[in-house]
């Protein structure tokens, strides 16, 4: 069984045919090749699989590519262009809050989807938001202080 | 994966008609976050997935003559930001907030969690403590019936194979009621309940009336520790009062031992659980007046 979908990936619309039985973050990888989005756990504990569906941040790994049929997707690599990194990607390379760097689509997507809602977070909510993302390399310290520092940058440069 | 049908029906009497043709080798699907790990992990993989996420009637939470009605896909998330939840149940919002985490709270539903009916889910216990009635739909109509005879037993509820649950009511009586909740995890995030529950009351005379004590992951579904209830109705909650109900629901519950915690350590944690969230939902009743 195939069925059609379209979606809007990243602000482009995509278009295809797929098994119900493919996951969303199976057809983001492996149909259009977006491969930032990563396959950790399989079972949603990891958050290395997550994207921002109409608004929400999500375990594509959860989420079957034929219910975001008409959904807005946007995956780690709708955040930036070749030439300029995202606010948040430039503060986490900054800050050295990647090690080897598997959480860190996850952990960007996760704080995007944060501070979308939440321009300025505390760090208990910093750390709430990021409580579905494992990382096993940094103890988290470099990762939550980067998100505090770009916000606390913005709040002083306002 | 392996391979199945899938379909999306849009009204809640497709959808049971879909699920009787094809029961029992057909499954609901809602949120997702245990059903596609079934649907990956298990051998039981259904001939045909219904996907209920086209039926409007299923979502919107809004205020009825009945009571505050929850959709049965209305997400944690949607939950814990709805107004009229604020208003009139904010426990659930306390409950909803320590499930899973973000992304799973942004697709996981009330009625998912529900169904479920793991000893654990942390929806359970306000919405007993609240008498929460459910509507379930099938092949025959709907029929209403409390939460607690909705619960049957570890993964079991009422429902038929094809049946599906429409919403959930928080009834007129309960609503604005005192209640609190807590969860004892061994995480902050993520984590599965060791024990969690809920306490709800009203004042008469300044004392407690019609005490709740929901208690969850300690039986084989939530239940109500009863004993621990007729002690503290008529009291003033106080020290020693709070010290023997949590005494009797220790006494009430039957915890299980297993690799997250010794049935000892939860039969503790429950003495400490019920008396605090007594004790808070009593100052939140003395607070409103």
């Amino acid at each position: 069984m195939m069925i059609d979908v379209k979606m809007t990936v990243n602000g482009q619309e995509r278009t295809a045919s797929v098994a119900p039985e493919t996951t969303l973050l199976t057809f983001l990888r492996d149909s259009l090749v977006l491969t930032g989005s990563k396959l950790g756990c399989d079972v949603g504990d990891c958050g290395a699989c997550t994207v921002i569906v109409n608004g929400n941040a999500v375990n594509s790994c959860l989420m079957l590519a034929v219910q975001a049929d008409g959904k807005d997707i946007t995956t780690i690599e709708g955040l930036s262009d070749f030439e300029h990194l995202h606010p948040l990607q430039a503060v986490f390379e900054q800050m050295s809050s990647f090690q080897c760097g598997f959480c860190a689509p996850g952990m960007i997507i996760s704080a995007k989807h944060l501070l979308d809602k939440n321009p300025h977070p505390s760090k208990g909510e910093v750390q709430e938001a990021l409580s579905g993302n494992l990382c096993r390399c940094t103890g988290y310290t470099k990762i939550v202080d980067a998100i505090l520092e770009l916000t606390s940058e913005e709040a002083s440069a306002a | 994966m392996r391979p199945f049908e899938f379909v999306a029906p849009e009204t809640a009497e497709k959808a049971v008609a879909i699920l009787a043709e094809n029961s029992p080798n057909a499954k609901p699907l809602a949120g997702g976050t245990d059903m596609v790990v079934d649907l990956k992990h298990t051998n039981a993989v259904p001939k045909v997935v219904v996907d209920l996420n086209k039926i409007e009637e299923f979502r919107g939470i809004e205020m009825t003559d009945r009571g505050l009605r929850i959709g049965s896909l209305v997400t944690h998330t949607e939950i814990m930001e709805h107004p009229l939840v604020a208003e009139h149940a904010p426990a659930m919002i306390d409950a909803a907030r320590t499930i899973g985490a973000v992304q799973t709270r942004n697709l996981g539903t009330l009625g998912g969690n529900l169904v479920t009916c793991v000893p654990s889910l942390d929806s359970g216990p306000v919405l007993v403590a609240l008498d929460a009635e459910v509507t379930v739909v099938g092949n025959d109509g709907r029929r209403q019936m409390p939460l607690t005879e909705f619960f049957v037993g570890p993964r079991k509820t009422a429902l038929n194979p094809d049946e599906l649950l429409a919403d959930i009511i928080v009834p007129t009586a309960m609503l604005g009621r005192a209640t609190h909740f807590l969860k004892f995890g061994l995480r902050k995030g993520q984590a599965l309940a060791l024990v969690n529950g809920a306490s709800s009351l009203r004042l008469d005379g300044g004392k407690v009336a019609d005490a709740r004590i929901a208690l969850g992951a300690v039986a084989p579904v939530v239940i109500r520790a009863g004993k621990a209830e007729d002690l503290v109705n008529g009291t003033d909650a106080d020290e020693a009062v709070l010290a023997e109900a949590g005494d009797l629901a220790a006494g009430e519950c039957k915890p299980i031992d297993d690799f997250r915690a010794s049935a000892d350590y939860r039969r503790d944690l429950v003495r400490v659980l019920t008396k605090r969230t007594l004790e808070t939902a009593y100052a939140i009743a003395k607070d409103k007046g």
